[in-house]
Parts: structure tokens; sequence; C-alpha cells
């Protein structure tokens, strides 16, 4: 029950934001609005197929993870997203802290690679971390400007927020307590549903900046 | 059972023929035609071969294996015209949609075959069901390829992306056929009623379009 309750939810929440941000593309033809669309969108259907699935068989895809490359085609577009609010500058910029998300990220890796499925695990992962390394960047690199892009900034925490929630929302399903409310995992997904719908206006201050 | 390959041989012999009367202007038309019901064809044995090697049963195969494997196998020549070619925009969607035409149609002379064709009911379902579904999938590829394909930034992600789309259109449709009952009915309609929405969808776009002076910003 709480798992239909979390996966409708979720897809209200996404479709919600796909129409939104389709919305945003249509008003200012935007690049950043379509990549977003293209986000939102992919992890609706992935959503989608996921939710139908569980609701009329009584459980999830067994065999081919279909609704995983969804999720993998949305992160690709995320990734695309922030390289494309990127500046050159930005690009460039080093700083020692952004190693911190390759730290949050590997141990995490290791244990997914050894209970889960090596291909799936790596390239989610990967891009998750590409991801994080790329927002982290952003956000140091904005925080030490003189002249501060705050949307900017808010965008690159919304972005590291969602990876952070995707890594737990991982580790917990490695750990799954119970299908109850007492099992973190849905906790830990309701959050994340709460930051991918944050990012739409995150998105839209950012690129009006 | 169903000797596809001498189906294949009998359909894709005429139009090899007629290739090479056609001249050079038509060699693309008939080749991604053939193209398309090649990779339908080696589409069955690909998804006979993973059915097996997970050990499948009916829901699996048609609602995860089938939709990965044909979706990959449509995108192959068309990925093989665009990185080898490189050709111009409005070329990428005439190809995507004839091999999405001609894998439909295949499958459907397969079928047919299979199921005979008495009952128009079942033939029409078919035709604006399953094959539609195909064109759906199609049309989101062909009109993405085209919007991707200008910047080089975005070549990988969109085609992965595209890719992803289409895969998970054609596994809910065959996910909603496979459990039977009403939402069979939702998934025979899901293909025209996504085909309606998506020309609304490009109408108001091109609109909106012409009022902005269609410009494209970040």
């Amino acid at each position: 029950m709480i798992e239909l309750l979390d996966n409708f939810s979720q897809l209200i929440v996404t479709l919600l934001a796909t129409i939104g941000a389709g919305f945003l593309f249509f008003k200012n033809r935007g690049q950043a609005y379509l990549l977003l669309t293209c986000y939102f969108g992919t992890y609706t259907l992935g959503i989608l197929y996921w939710t139908l699935h569980f609701y009329l068989f009584n459980y999830t895809p067994q065999v081919f993870y279909v609704s995983e490359l969804a999720w993998i085609s949305g992160s690709m577009f995320l990734l695309t997203l922030g390289y494309a609010l990127s500046t050159p500058d930005e690009r460039k910029f080093r700083h020692p802290a952004i190693w911190l998300v390759i730290i949050f990220c590997v141990p995490q890796l290791i244990l997914y690679l050894s209970t889960g499925d090596i291909l799936f695990n790596s390239l989610i992962s990967g891009l998750a971390m590409a991801i994080g390394w790329n927002s982290a960047r952003g956000l140091l690199y904005h925080k030490k400007q003189k002249h501060k892009q705050k949307s900017k900034e808010i965008f690159h925490t919304v972005v590291l927020l969602i990876i952070f929630l995707e890594h737990c929302l991982w580790t917990s399903s490695c750990f799954w307590v119970s299908d109850t409310y007492t099992n973190p995992y849905f906790w830990f997904d309701f959050l994340f549903t709460a930051s991918l719908f944050a990012l739409l206006p995150a998105t839209k201050k950012a690129v009006e900046a | 059972m169903t000797y596809i390959e001498n189906v294949f041989v009998c359909i894709a012999g005429p139009i090899l023929l007629a290739t090479f009367f056609m001249g050079k202007k038509y060699y693309g038309v008939f080749y991604f035609c053939i193209a398309g019901m090649g990779v339908c064809l080696l589409s069955a044995y690909i998804n006979t071969f993973f059915a097996r090697l997970y050990d499948a049963d009916f829901i699996s195969a048609t609602a995860q294996i089938a939709p990965m494997v044909e979706e990959i196998m449509k995108l192959m020549p068309v990925l093989f015209y665009l990185l080898i070619f490189e050709p111009k925009p409005e070329k990428i969607s005439v190809a995507v949609l004839i091999v999405a035409i001609s894998f439909a149609t295949f499958e459907n002379i397969c079928y047919l075959i299979e199921n005979g064709a008495a009952q128009l009911s079942f033939i029409l379902v078919r035709g604006f069901g399953t094959g539609a579904m195909h064109i759906v999938c199609g049309a989101i590829a062909s009109y993405g390829l085209i919007y991707v394909w200008q910047y080089s930034w975005l070549k990988i992600s969109g085609t992965f992306g595209l890719l992803g789309a289409a895969i998970i259109f054609h596994a809910i449709y065959n996910l909603l056929i496979a459990h039977g009952s009403i939402t069979q009915y939702i998934a025979y309609s899901l293909p025209v009623l996504t085909m309606i929405i998506g020309k609304v969808i490009n109408r108001i776009y091109k609109s909106n379009g012409v009022k902005n002076g269609g410009t494209a910003n970040l």
C-alpha cells in the first residue's frame, strides 16, 4: 500500500513538473527548459511503467529493468542541463572540495555492485557522480564570485540534494526493512519527490539570472 | 511455426529488384524499407534468445524484453545513416519513419500468417493499435533526432534519452496489452491518442514560434 502511495505521488509530481517545464519551454523556447522537460518526461514514463507493472501484476519487473533505462536517460538529460547552464570559466574551475562527491559516492557504488546488477549500477552511479561533480563545482564557483548569483547557487544545491537523496534511496533499498511506513526507503523517496519538484523553480530562476 | 526468414526473402526480393531499376535517387527509401524488415526479423531471433536466457514468462517477454530489443534494433540502421552519411535534418525523419513503417508491416504480415485474417475487428486493432504504436515510437525518435543532432553536446544524451522514451512507450503499450481485460483497450487507443496530442502540441508550438519569431535561446 505504502509503495503504491509512494509511486503514485511521485508519478503525479513528476507529471506536473513535466507539464510545468513543457509550458515554460513553449513560452520561452529555451534549451534549458527543453532539457528539463525531457528529464521530467523520461522520469515520469519510467515511474509510470514501474507503477503500472506493480499495480497490474502485483510485482515489480523481474527480467529487464525498463524503468531504469528511462531513469538513466533522465540522468543524462540532467547532466546535459547542468553542463548547458555552466559557463566556460565555471567548467575550468577546480577546488579540492569537489572530490567530496566522489568520496561520498564510490563506497556506495561498491555496495550496489556487490548486491545488484553491475552494468546498470555502474551507469546510474557514474552518471550521478558526474552530475554531482558538475553541481558541486558550480556551487563552489558561484560561492567564490564577488557578484554572487544566488539563483545558480540554489539550482546547484537542489541538484546536489537530488543526488544525495538518490544515494540514500539506493542504499536504503539494499537493506530492505519492510513494506510499511517504518522503512526509511519510503521517507527518502517522499523527500526525493519533493526535491524533484523543487528543481523546476530552481531551474527557472537559474535560466532567468 | 512461422518461417519468418522465408517471409522476409519473399517480401524483400521484389523490393531489392525494384531498387536496381528505380535509380540512385531512391536507394535510400528502399534501403530503409529492407533495413526495417531486416531488423524486425533479427529482433524476433534476439527476443527468443533473451526469453530463453532469462527463462522469461509471457508477460516478462512482451513487456520487458521485446520493447527494449525492438526499439534498439529499429534505431540501428538510422544510427548507421546518421554517423556515416551525416544527412540533413529533414532526411532524418523520413529515414526513421520508413524503418518504423516497414518494421510494423513485416510484424503484421508475420502476425497474419500465424493467426489468419478472418476477423476484421482483430485486424483493425492490430493495424491501428500495434502498427500505430511503432509509428509513434518512430515519430518520437525522428522529431527528437532532428533536434538533438543539430547540437554536438546533445547528441549522446539526446539519442539515448529518445531511445529510452521510445522503449518505455512501447513497454507501457505491451504491458497494458499483456494484462488483458479493459486495460488492453486503453492500450489500443494509446498510440492514436498520442498521435493526436502530438499533432496538437506541434501545431501550438509552431504557431507560438511564429509569434516569437522562432528564436531559441538558453
